[in-house]
């Protein structure tokens, strides 16, 4: 499979954006900031005064148990949910405040999040329409995740596999700098995996920034530069994978120490 | 707010949601009309009014499918999870909501207009065919069928600001059917009337179309009542769907 496109798009000088006032950030400002954000359903707190940052340029694995809160506080990051207290931040404001938002952050939060009876590319046009996106993103995106020859055809013909893929095409539509992924490995078979991680090593590479949340501590290890892990809500640990490495820990060890308490 | 309105077009256009829908109503129009036209005694349907209200049908249906439809734009999207791609798009939830209603109500007068000039049409032709006299006048069309399209296109907006406060699509969809086939009907019930039920949604949808000017509201006032049901049921979707969080 090829990532070649991403390569060439991101080389180009950045030249005139269509928002300039979004390019005003300094290189150290970060990403992504999320200050003590606290999220409650009902009794249950789901997100419990959660911080973090993201700088550009990196891939950060979300990890935690299942109920752990990675969905939930992606979700406040993306504007989808209101948070108790606190904030998340993308690119220094908050989702809703970003112009065009498309431009600057791709999302894929469900590996299901089509209608069955709608084409891949209706599907894409009708995002890009909504979103103000050139139409020939379109057919950009679905040759990206070569999805080209299945464009035309309803969404419920479609494997898992190439689910994942419309769903990443879908994210990469406004040719963003941060890419949100709540398990994009689900359903991918190896040579997609592979795939995935080569185009998520590029993105980064080329000065984007990746979150991305998983179960499959094996496939993290191999792809991502730092793990964030929580628990019930809480960070528990922020970890490099190479201080890891040189503090002779593997991700699997440092996880299972971290996240079974209680359960032990 | 073009992209956005171009948007909502596609979606309505690349499923055979609405396709389907229509061909049902047509289906529901052709079988009222032929079952009116030929199984009723001329007695029956010889008078203006009885004229009217077989002809009248048509706008029911519209009513109905247009309401469908519009609910389904936004319960459709919510059951099938694109509502989050749409609103990672759109984080301005509002405007989704207002392209749903401006598309909705595009979509739904086109129904109502199928629905009641078929109706009229096939029910004219049915009587003629049996020789009775038409009395419905060009004026008593004209309203049959421009009420008709107008009543649907505000049922639409209605539909919409349904799906959009209950969201689940099952209800949404029992919920309006229910209204209008059954509740409406008791309402407008001998024993229960009490000369409220022709302010009822439904009742004002018939009168904006000319229907039954003894017991229901003027066409004009018709109009405006429903006109104002529409907009609070609009903007009670507005205000579920910005101030709630995506499920």
């Amino acid at each position: 499979m090829t990532t070649d496109g991403i390569d060439a798009r991101r080389r180009r000088d950045p030249g005139p954006r269509p928002l300039p006032a979004l390019r005003e950030h300094s290189p150290g400002d970060p990403v992504v900031s999320v200050r003590s954000l606290t999220k409650r359903y009902g009794g249950l707190t789901a997100v419990d005064d959660l911080s973090f940052s993201l700088y550009a340029g990196t891939i950060t694995g979300f990890l935690g148990p299942n109920g752990a809160g990675k969905t939930t506080t992606l979700r406040l990051l993306l504007g989808l949910a209101d948070p108790a207290s606190g904030e998340a931040l993308v690119f220094g404001r908050r989702y809703e405040e970003l112009d065009q938002p498309a431009r600057r952050v791709g999302a894929v939060l469900e590996s299901n999040d089509f209608h069955p009876g709608r084409s891949g590319e209706d599907h894409l046009r009708a995002l890009a329409l909504a979103g103000a996106l050139p139409p020939a993103r379109v057919g950009q995106v679905l040759e990206l995740v070569e999805l080209g020859t299945a464009a035309s055809r309803r969404v419920q013909t479609y494997s898992l596999g190439m689910r994942q893929r419309l769903g990443l095409a879908a994210a990469l539509l406004g040719d963003p700098d941060l890419l949100v992924l709540d398990e994009p490995a689900n359903g991918l078979d190896p040579a997609g995996v592979h795939w995935l991680r080569t185009f998520l090593r590029r993105f980064a590479a080329a000065g984007g920034t990746v979150l991305v949340s998983s179960h499959v501590l094996a496939e993290v290890a191999q792809t991502v530069d730092e793990v964030l892990i929580i628990d019930r809500g809480r960070l528990v640990a922020r970890a490099r994978l190479d201080e890891l490495a040189d503090r002779g820990q593997t991700l699997e060890d440092t996880y299972l120490q971290l996240t079974t308490r209680g359960a032990s | 707010m073009k992209g956005q309105l171009r948007s909502e077009l596609l979606k309505q256009r690349s499923t055979r949601t609405n396709l389907a829908l229509a061909v049902g109503m047509l289906g529901l129009v052709l079988f009222v009309e032929l079952v009116h036209g030929v199984g009723l005694a001329a007695e029956y349907v010889d008078s203006r009014t009885e004229q009217l209200e077989a002809f009248g049908r048509g706008e029911f249906l519209g009513v109905l499918f247009a309401g469908l439809l519009g609910a389904l734009s936004i319960t459709s999207e919510i059951r099938h999870g694109t509502i989050r791609p749409t609103f990672l798009v759109t984080p301005r939830r509002g405007r989704v909501v207002a392209a749903k209603v401006g598309v909705s109500m595009l979509a739904g007068a086109g129904f109502g207009l199928v629905a009641s000039g078929s109706a009229a049409g096939i029910g004219a032709v049915v009587l003629g065919v049996r020789g009775i006299d038409v009395q419905v006048d060009g004026g008593d069309y004209a309203l049959l069928v421009a009420g008709g399209a107008a009543a649907a296109a505000l049922w639409a907006a209605i539909g919409v600001g349904i799906g959009a406060v209950v969201r689940n699509q099952v209800p949404t969809v029992v919920g309006i059917s229910a209204w209008l086939l059954f509740v409406e009907g008791v309402l407008a019930g001998d024993a229960l009337d009490l000369g409220a039920s022709r302010f009822a949604p439904g009742a004002a949808a018939e009168a904006l179309s000319g229907q039954d000017p003894g017991t229901l509201l003027a066409p004009a006032l018709g109009a405006v009542l429903l006109a104002l049901y529409a907009a609070a049921a609009a903007a009670a979707g507005w205000l579920a769907t910005t101030r709630r969080d995506v499920v």
